[in-house]
């Protein structure tokens, strides 16, 4: 119980905590480094539940990347004036009340699952999680990468800008000239 | 380190994500939330990886590279919201009004 | 299929051709002509069937071709084709012959119609005749059901043919409401039957109690269809019609579907004696009040009527008195010098342009042939031997000795009189006398006309020779015999017809003419029906739209309107914000874990 309890605490600390500030600061940019934290917080939950690889796979790419995308995004669509986040009052009380209840609803049945019946399987090492991605995994992970792409192709799209020169014409064109830039 | 104790976790940090789900305001803070809501099924994983059950740290990777398209997307929509009303807060995009 | 099956076959498919055509072709039927000339190639064709039906003659036994109706589980509701036998056969040529001579009459008479209505005449004039065939040779009552209600269809068009005319459209709409309530009584016998029996054949043993109420049932639409007291005021009114019109469905055949459907199901009747009471009173009765109704009419079409009205009272009576054969002998004999009245009325009518007698008078010398084929016809109707009209009429009275305390028989007897006497008197005002201004430039009719009238003529005048054929057909035997009746019948016929000859030629009226012309003002019966129209018909049908329009229309419309309004009302949920979805997938989903938690 003293574990579980130990281990409650340095969870709130690594992720729980960061967590809270992510959705609860009023300023974008400290919203966003806030979610930095609870992220590098996850990694090292993930070093310590014997997953080394992915814990460097999650510092690289949600850190590295997805934070960075984030604080890209946060930059180029700020106001001019001042960008606090005004937080909407009513909803508060209905956030946490859906909140609670979600917790609440999980936590009840997580708890009263019998999980010591579920036989321990060895974790892989790193080499063997190399492996297994190009053998048991291989379509799934082509079609990640498919994904992927589809997705690059999909954000240039949608955000590129309107070249006024090269304007093509017909309801395709139409769409395309939908976002342009105010 | 019981894997109960990891579920919980996990559970709060999903909440905690849903909390900003319905509170924020702005277009950019939902998918912060919406990460959180991510990571927390992420650790779900890899909490079950080690403890009982079947491996899932590739399921892990995989979960890792969805979100990360879907975030990349929905920036692009953020920024096309952006430039249609200067400003991203989400009561602007309500077009679809019934 | 053999060859008699086929022969009736044509008697219905070649006017139903006819008809339909004239419809879907709508140019044949607008020229006119064309119309008119399908319609009475399709008569000479069913009359030369039926013909040959006639002589065929039966080898004794009935054919009946049917095929089954509504075939649900294996088994049909009803069956429709064609029944050949010695009742059937001879209506049918009686039916196409008449049919056909008052059709070429038509063809002089409505000249002067535009070539429209004229067109649509002849089309209507098709579908009377497969109507009225489909209910002369029907296998049962169920046929004879459908038949009776189109030929009251086609009487309802006909009636109501000079539609722009008020008095004819609502003339139209009296005859079809009353005789539509009679048709109930049908209905009912219907559903009994087919309750009881599950089929609608009259030749089936029953319960006394339940023959009675069927054949109860179907009398009432008797009383009805042929102009029995008190539903016979339809009748008179029924002559707006044109004169053919009147000639052949209100004279001939259509009214005399009545006589004819009892005699059909003799066997339901012979089992319900206490309606073949009735029906002998409400005969007589009829008889009576008819033909004194009769002598005081000024429109000579209204006499005819209401001496149709009477000459069937006749035939109920004698089915009443249990004797099928007078009745239908009787209806054969009247439908030939009927309709010759009639279109000879029409001809004097065409000649003088009014209908009224005190508009004709000396017509017997401008129009030889019509005087001569119409006093022949008077003599047959009023029963002069030895016409026609006397051998069927001394068969009623034959039928009728004896039963009733001899009370109907003498009522009856006084009527031959009385029907000789208002006959006589259509004549001396018609053609005796000096001709009136309108008739002064009268001529007699184009051979068009009076051809039919001449072909009428015969069967008029000698009918009575084919009574014994008739009668060993149904299964009984006529006897002219010297008694009592025939004398008696012979008498009253002839000192009628005296006797008015002399009142009339002299200008004079007959005795009690002025109460009866002040009965027939006041229309008492009329009068009743009228009120029982306005009051209790028409306000049941306002009552039963109002439902129709606002209980049965307001719940779909309700279901409209309710679909619509719920959608407006659930439209709000759709607010457009993000937020507001999200929160509703949140709180799905954690509905949806509860419910998966708690399983």
């Amino acid at each position: 119980m003293k574990a579980e309890l130990g281990f409650g605490v340095l969870a709130f600390v690594l992720v729980g905590f960061p967590a809270i500030r992510v959705v609860t600061s009023r300023d974008l940019v400290r919203a966003v480094l806030w979610l930095a934290v609870t992220l590098l917080g996850t990694a090292v939950l993930y070093a310590l539940l014997q997953a080394p690889f992915l814990a460097g796979v999650q510092v690289l790419t949600y850190v590295g990347g997805v934070v960075t995308l984030m604080v890209f995004g946060v930059m180029v669509t700020r106001k001019h004036e001042a960008s606090t986040v005004p937080v909407d009052a009513a909803n508060q009380g209905r956030g946490a009340v859906a909140a609670l209840a979600f917790f609440s609803v999980v936590a009840w049945a997580i708890l009263r699952t019998d999980l010591a019946a579920l036989t321990p399987v060895q974790t892989p090492s790193t080499q063997e999680l190399a492996v297994a991605l190009l053998d048991e995994y291989l379509l799934a992970f082509e079609v990640a990468s498919v994904l992927l792409l589809a997705a690059i192709v999909s954000a240039v799209v949608l955000a590129r800008r309107r070249d006024p020169v090269a304007e093509p014409s017909g309801p395709v064109g139409e769409t395309l000239r939908e976002g342009s830039t105010p | 380190m019981t894997l109960r104790v990891l579920l919980l976790v996990a559970t709060a940090l999903f909440s905690i994500g849903i909390y900003g789900l319905v509170t924020r305001r702005q277009a950019v803070a939902l998918l912060l939330s919406i990460e959180l809501m991510a990571n927390a099924a992420n650790v779900v994983f890899v909490a079950f990886s080690r403890f009982g059950g079947a491996p899932s740290q590739p399921l892990v990777l995989f979960a890792l590279a969805i979100t990360v398209a879907e975030v990349a997307v929905g920036l692009a929509l953020v920024l096309l919201l952006y430039r249609r009303h200067g400003d991203t807060l989400l009561e602007l995009a309500s077009e679809a009004r019934g | 299929m053999s060859s008699p099956v086929t022969l009736a076959l044509l008697t219905l498919a070649a006017p139903l051709a006819a008809a339909l055509v004239s419809v879907i072709i709508p140019p044949l039927r607008h020229r006119g002509a064309p119309a008119a000339m399908l319609t009475i190639v399709a008569s000479l064709l069913a009359t030369a069937a039926a013909a040959i039906l006639v002589v065929q003659g039966g080898a004794g036994q009935a054919i009946r071709a049917t095929v089954p109706w509504l075939v649900l589980q294996g088994r049909g509701l009803g069956e429709v084709g064609v029944r050949l036998d010695a009742v059937s056969v001879p209506m049918l040529a009686v039916v196409c012959l008449v049919a056909l001579a008052i059709q070429v009459y038509s063809v002089g008479y409505m000249h002067d119609e535009a070539p429209r209505s004229y067109g649509r005449y002849f089309a209507y004039h098709a579908l009377f005749l497969f109507s009225m065939n489909t209910l002369v040779l029907a296998p049962d009552l169920l046929q004879a059901f459908a038949g009776w209600e189109l030929v009251g269809l086609v009487s309802y068009l006909l009636i109501g043919f000079h539609f722009d005319r008020p008095s004819a459209a609502r003339a139209a709409v009296k005859a079809f409401w009353m005789t539509k309530l009679a048709d109930m009584g049908f209905l009912f016998a219907l559903l009994i039957l087919f309750a009881r029996t599950g089929a609608f054949s009259w030749d089936v043993a029953l319960r006394p109690e339940v023959a009675e109420a069927t054949a109860a049932l179907v009398f009432l639409a008797v009383m009805g269809k042929s102009a029995q007291f008190p539903l016979h005021v339809w009748l008179p009114d029924a002559m707006e019609g044109p004169t053919p019109v009147s000639a052949l469905l209100h004279a001939a055949t259509m009214v005399a579907a009545g006589v004819y459907l009892v005699v059909r199901a003799d066997p339901l009747f012979a089992q319900a004696h206490w309606v073949q009471g009735w029906m002998l009173w409400i005969g007589t009765i009829t008889a009576v009040f008819a033909a004194l109704l009769g002598l005081v009419q000024t429109d000579i079409k209204r006499v005819l009527a209401y001496s149709t009205c009477s000459q069937l009272g006749f035939m109920v009576a004698a089915l009443g008195a249990g004797s099928a054969f007078a009745g239908y002998f009787h209806l054969g004999t009247h439908a030939f010098f009927k309709a010759l009245l009639f279109l000879g009325a029409g001809s004097v009518i065409h000649a003088v342009h009014s209908n009224l007698l005190t508009d004709m008078g000396g017509l017997g010398r401008k129009m030889p042939l019509t005087a001569l084929t119409f006093s022949a016809g008077a003599l047959s109707l009023a029963g002069v031997p030895p016409f026609a009209g006397f051998a069927s009429k001394d068969a009623i009275l034959t039928a009728v000795e004896g039963r009733g305390g001899w009370v109907p028989w003498a009522l009856l007897v006084a009527t031959a009189f009385l029907t000789a006497f208002y006959m006589g008197r259509v004549l001396v005002l018609t053609f005796l006398g000096k001709p009136s201004p309108a008739a002064a430039h009268a001529h007699e009719s184009p051979p068009v006309m009076t051809g039919p009238l001449l072909a009428l003529a015969l069967p008029t005048v000698a009918g009575g020779l084919l009574g014994p054929w008739l009668a060993r057909g149904l299964g009984t035997e006529m006897h002219l015999h010297l008694g009592l009746t025939p004398v008696l019948a012979g008498l009253a016929a002839v000192g009628g017809l005296s006797l008015s000859l002399a009142i009339y030629a002299r200008g004079g009226e007959a005795p009690l003419a002025g109460t009866l012309a002040a009965l027939d003002r006041a229309s008492i019966v009329d009068r009743a029906w009228a009120f029982g129209y306005r009051r209790l018909l028409l306000p049941l049908g306002a009552a039963l739209r109002w439902v129709d329009r606002y209980l049965v229309d307001g719940l779909m419309n309700g279901l409209g309107y309710g679909t619509l309004e719920s959608g407006a009302a659930l439209r709000p949920v759709q607010t457009g914000r993000t937020r507001d979805y999200a929160l509703a997938v949140v709180v799905g989903a954690i509905l949806l874990l509860a419910l998966g938690a708690w399983r």
